[in-house]
């Protein structure tokens, strides 16, 4: 498939992305009838595009949506247990709601959430106009999401949520024990998003080893790019193992398999050990991106580089190999065993090493440096410290014994919320804050910035810290209801109003997002670099035009933006040479050839869930299903290059901007085809009232 | 200055946070799954390692934090864009440091690892001798050994007194060999014994956790995992099954009931004496037990009824509470209810509720079930008020009643 994407062909001297384009491929239309989309304005340009700001950019959006979703589930966790035996959501519903909090929050949150700075962040961190398969970018964000709808389907049509906990432990999952549809809807969804992810890492592993601009050297690349690159990694090699543990889980409830039906012989630690295989990497996939942005944002607002940049990326990666070989320490308590427990207790125990190292090189950064608490510094900071009780917390369930007691009770929800929440959630927050001017083209404000931290961060304390007394206290996970008498009342309250706290500073950023575009109009423009920083993406306008780059830089050193504006005088001291309106580009590029969008992606991604329905209620849905996968895989293969017609002017597109680069093909060295369709802020630099950064 | 203060420090360290638990908790009279309230050897050794770590942990925590909150006080400047400063020196590195704040931790982990493999060690270990017991006026060589069954949503505990019955005797967890003792939500053990425990499940996955005598084990169905209880001291401990089980994973709990020696050898003693039957075909008693028998006994076992024909009960797990020696424990339905009131009568309100309808007190799959299944619980069983009355009436017939202070520290709530 790759042999259709423009961006990958053509000779690599000159950089990868100086290309040839393959005119000769799109001489005539295959078939004679597919044609590429024009994209254009409006919606349709939204569900064709395959540029990566915009994937980055609704994967963003979807996520925050599901952040809506599970956070109210989350809330209506907390209103049942703010009081003994609570009443406002009865065992089977509490049941479904914990489930699909957790599912919704790592899968359709967290990671969507990160996805969308790896799309948005990689091509620009490493200077290069989009991915590497645009349109597998593209397949990667409609599979997610129409596995996101599926899965949040079976509310309605499903007969309730799943009801087996985000973990899913098997014979609990079996048809015997969940007779609602709800676990169907589990293994399929998450299947399909399973898809989504795993084209996503192989799309951006390659993006990082091909797609890097002249002298993009891998030990220039920025920390997040690293961080993200490591997340992919581990995505591929997790997502085959939850893939198997979900095919056989279908199997065994939809056409009468036993995988995990003890009744048969089977091996109930089966399932959890595939899970774990795949759960415990999915932690650093979650915590990587925020320990990206919180290196980025860190070395920015303290106006130093980050400190000990190769033990930062060499520590990434020994986490990420290390996180292979820990994942019994879920199952200390399942019986697997003195032997296996006091193996994974130990390597579980120094992980712990490789993380400290980030949290010191972290401090190390700020020592002695000139830090400016902006929204974005305060998130990062916050992510620093909450991380670092929640990787203590962690050390503390490492051994073993002490894990006999602490397993399955509080005490790890709030451990695993102190490094989701406290590190994932805080440090991308603080990326959105940090990013926002650079891919909407207006600052989000500062003080409604410091409240909306704040706020959070109290909320967060106070919801997940009195979680660690709890725990210790005795009081069991995934109970939907606690007696009287257990001591367990006073925190459970205060846990209850740190909850509604976080929700407050959730609807404060959603009133932040909405007032500061309102107000944007009024302000100057945030200019390419509003923090002075550091990496790539701080050279070209913003919002970022849609070929990001006029001109693909040459890279000459780590930090290369930082480098471009300030030099060493002879006595060692820092002096600027350019400011960052000189250093940057102005965007003004037209002509540039770009990847043409694309529908079907989103045809095959369509296609998936009617197969997912079908094999629930009705295997007749799987042929339509089916035949729009088929369509989809056999169009995307067959449609051109680009659109045949764009090389010459013709009417088809008269949506298009009237800059529109009609010498194209014969066109200076920047690309050799014409600028894509839709390209209509070529001509034009950035301006806040811009229409393509409004959302 | 809310907003110009620097980031966010850490309020709470670890050393605190346990502080104030105990404060405001921890040495309550109340909190019976509290961790920290070690009643054993092995929960005393847990706690011994986990403590000086949770102090480790916390001073790391609070440098951590106060190199942020120093930091945050005196390298801050203003956070306007157009700040003009001077760099600060631009450092990039540090081999030295680094290599040092790598191996720093390291050590640390060293030492933590060693402790912790003492302690995972000496916790797997069992040392269990044997004690000897009157059976049925024969004297019984016994390894405190008890056979912990989960399903939803309560715990059977099994006593195999006559022979030697061990892991691999024990087949099946859906067909287990004859007990001498079978009980449900309390677990009667002598004092300063280390009892065996040899935990499996007959459904879903259940955890076996009384916090101040040990740490959990999981019941696995088909697995049979080995672990241990000892008490120092008669007392009642506390339980709750910690691996999420379905429906009513909350409402199933359990109780220790250790007890000296000698109470150990009467409660055997009374365990082993069948039920008697009522003869008196005019009395309540009588007539609950034929209702017992037209209505429970295909699930219940009552020694001295139903045994000759009994073949496991009618549910997904095969099994449900035998009630030879009901009257004898002090809570029913999982470990939720008192089957006596803090007086010392019968808590005939709660029997009542939970026979008329139990999905009412504790939510089950046993009614209105499709075609085929098997109910998880008990169902509803449609009785009038007269049977149910009456069943209750038999119900309190079968064994001895326990004293009123064994009553009064087992109440649950």
């Amino acid at each position: 498939m790759t042999i259709t994407e423009p961006t990958i062909e053509g000779p690599k001297t000159e950089g990868p992305l100086e290309l040839e384009s393959g005119r000769e491929a799109i001489a005539e239309r295959p078939l004679g009838v597919l044609t590429r989309p024009q994209g254009g304005r409006g919606w349709r340009d939204w569900l064709s595009t395959v540029d990566h700001k915009k994937i980055g950019i609704m994967y963003g959006v979807s996520a925050m949506v599901f952040f809506v979703v599970g956070g109210i589930e989350a809330l209506l966790i907390r209103l049942q247990l703010a009081v003994p035996n609570g009443g406002v959501l009865s065992a089977d519903v509490y049941n479904q709601v914990f489930t699909m909090h957790g599912v919704t929050m790592v899968f359709l949150f967290i990671m969507p959430l990160a996805a969308a700075f790896a799309n948005y962040l990689i091509p620009l961190q490493i200077g290069a106009r989009d991915v590497a398969f645009p349109r597998l970018n593209a397949l990667s964000y409609w599979v997610w999401l129409s596995g996101a709808i599926f899965l949040n389907s079976s509310w309605i049509v499903g007969g309730g949520g799943a009801d087996c906990g985000w973990f899913c432990y098997s014979p609990n999952s079996g048809v015997t024990f969940s007779p609602s549809h709800g676990v169907d809807f589990y293994a399929i969804g998450l299947l399909i998003a399973g898809i989504a992810s795993l084209v996503s890492a192989i799309n951006l592993i390659v993006t990082c080893l091909n797609m890097r601009a002249p002298g993009m050297d891998l030990f220039r690349m920025p920390v997040m790019t690293w961080m993200l690159l490591i997340t992919q990694f581990l995505l591929l090699f997790a997502l085959p193992v939850i893939t198997v543990a979900l095919f056989l889980l279908m199997f065994d409830r939809l056409f009468d398999a036993s995988f995990f039906n003890p009744d048969m012989g089977a091996d109930p630690l089966l399932w959890q050990h595939l899970f774990w295989i795949f759960g415990h990497p999915e932690v650093y996939i979650i915590i990587l991106p925020a320990f990206g942005v919180v290196s980025e944002v860190i070395p920015t607002f303290s106006r130093k580089p980050i400190f000990g940049y190769t033990f930062m990326v060499f520590s990434g990666i020994a986490i990420g190999f290390m996180g292979w070989g820990v994942w019994a320490h879920h199952m200390f308590v399942s019986g697997i065993g003195p032997i296996s427990v006091a193996a994974f207790s130990l390597s579980t125990m120094f992980i712990a090493v490789p993380t400290g190292v980030k949290v010191l090189n972290w401090l190390a950064t700020m020592w002695g440096g000139q830090i400016r608490f902006t929204t974005a510094m305060l998130f990062a900071v916050g992510t620093v410290a909450m991380f670092t009780i929640g990787g203590l917390s962690g050390v503390t369930h490492a051994l073993a014994p002490a894990d006999t007691q602490q397993t399955d009770t509080y005490y790890i929800v709030a451990h695993f919320h102190y490094v989701i929440f406290g590190g994932g959630v805080l440090g991308l927050m603080g990326g959105l804050y940090y990013w926002w001017p650079k891919i909407f083209g207006f600052m989000l404000n500062e003080r409604r910035g410091k409240v909306n931290f704040w706020l959070m961060l109290i909320g967060f304390n106070l919801t997940f810290g009195p979680m660690h007394i709890l725990g210790l206290q005795g009081m069991s996970r995934r109970i939907d209801t606690y007696s009287s008498g257990f001591g367990f009342e006073f925190w459970n309250m205060v846990a209850t109003i740190g909850s509604f706290i976080i929700a407050v500073s959730v609807l404060v950023l959603f009133h932040n997002i909405w007032k500061s575009k309102r107000e944007a109009a009024d302000l100057p423009p945030p200019g390419p670099d509003p923090w002075d920083a550091r990496s790539l993406e701080w050279m070209v306008p913003s919002p970022v035009p849609e070929h990001n780059f006029d001109e693909v830089p040459t890279v000459e050193s780590l930090d290369e933006w930082w480098h471009r504006k300030y030099s060493f005088d002879d006595n060692g001291k820092v002096v600027q040479i350019a400011t960052a309106e000189e250093a940057a580009q102005d965007g003004s590029a037209k002509g540039v050839h770009l990847p043409a969008p694309s529908f079907w992606p989103l045809v095959l991604a369509v296609g998936l869930p009617l197969i997912g329905y079908g094999l629930i209620f009705n295997l007749w849905l799987c042929v339509p299903g089916g035949l729009l996968v088929g369509m989809g895989i056999f169009a995307w293969a067959l449609e051109p290059v680009d659109d045949p017609d764009a090389t010459h002017d013709h009417d088809g597109h008269d949506d298009d901007d009237d800059d529109h680069d009609d010498d194209g093909p014969d066109d200076a060295e920047l690309a050799a085809a014409p600028a894509a369709p839709g390209d209509s802020t070529a001509g034009a630099p950035a301006a806040p009232g811009d229409k393509q950064g409004g959302e | 200055m809310l907003f110009r203060s620097g980031p966010r420090r850490r309020r709470r360290p670890e050393g605190l946070i346990l502080g104030l638990a105990l404060l405001l908790t921890g040495c309550a009279a109340d909190a019976e799954l509290d961790t920290f309230q070690d009643q054993s050897e092995t929960a005393r050794q847990i706690n011994d390692l986990a403590i000086p770590v949770f102090i480790v942990a916390g001073v790391v925590l609070v440098l951590v934090c106060g190199a942020i909150l120093w930091m945050s006080i005196k390298n801050r400047v203003p956070a306007d864009d157009d700040y003009e400063g001077e760099f600060p020196t631009q450092i990039s590195h540090n081999n030295r440091l680094e290599i040092g704040w790598t191996l720093g931790p390291f050590v640390i982990m060293v030492v933590i690892a060693v402790a912790t493999l003492v302690t995972h060690l000496a916790i797997n270990s069992t040392e269990a001798n044997a004690i000897e017991v009157e059976v049925d006026g024969q004297f019984e060589t016994w390894e405190p050994r008890v056979v912990v069954v989960g399903q939803q949503w309560w715990w059977e505990y099994r006593y195999y007194l006559t022979e030697d019955v061990t892991t691999d005797d024990l087949g099946d967890p859906w067909n287990l060999p004859e007990a001498d003792i079978v009980t449900a939500g309390q677990m009667v053990i002598p004092t300063g014994e280390e009892v065996e425990l040899i935990i499996t499940s007959r459904d879903v996955i259940h955890s076996h956790w009384i916090p101040a005598l040990n740490g959990k084990k999981d019941a696995v169905p088909g697995l049979y995992t080995p672990w241990k209880i000892e008490a120092d001291e008669p007392g009642v401990y506390f339980g709750q099954c910690t691996e999420f089980c379905g429906l009513s994973h909350s409402r199933m709990r359990m109780q220790a009931v250790a007890v000296t020696r000698s109470d150990f050898q009467d409660w055997i003693h009374a365990q082993m004496t069948s039920a008697t039957m009522p003869t008196d075909e005019n009395s309540a008693e009588y007539r609950g037990m034929q209702v017992f028998s037209n209505f429970c006994a295909s699930c219940h076992l009552v020694n001295g009824l139903n045994d000759g024909d009994y073949n496991g009960a009618e549910t997904v797990s095969g099994s449900a509470p035998d009630l030879t020696h009901f009257a004898s424990r002090t809570t029913f339905g999982g470990g939720l209810f008192n089957t006596y009131n803090s007086d010392g009568s019968l808590n005939d309100d709660d029997l009542a509720a939970w026979i008329r309808n139990p999905n009412d007190v504790k939510e089950n799959y046993a009614d209105d079930l499709p075609e085929g299944a098997l109910p998880r619980g008990m169902p509803d069983m449609g009785l009038s008020e007269r049977q149910i009355d009456d069943v209750i009436a038999f119900l309190a017939t079968l064994g001895p009643r326990p004293t009123h202070a064994q009553i009064l520290a087992t109440e649950v709530e």
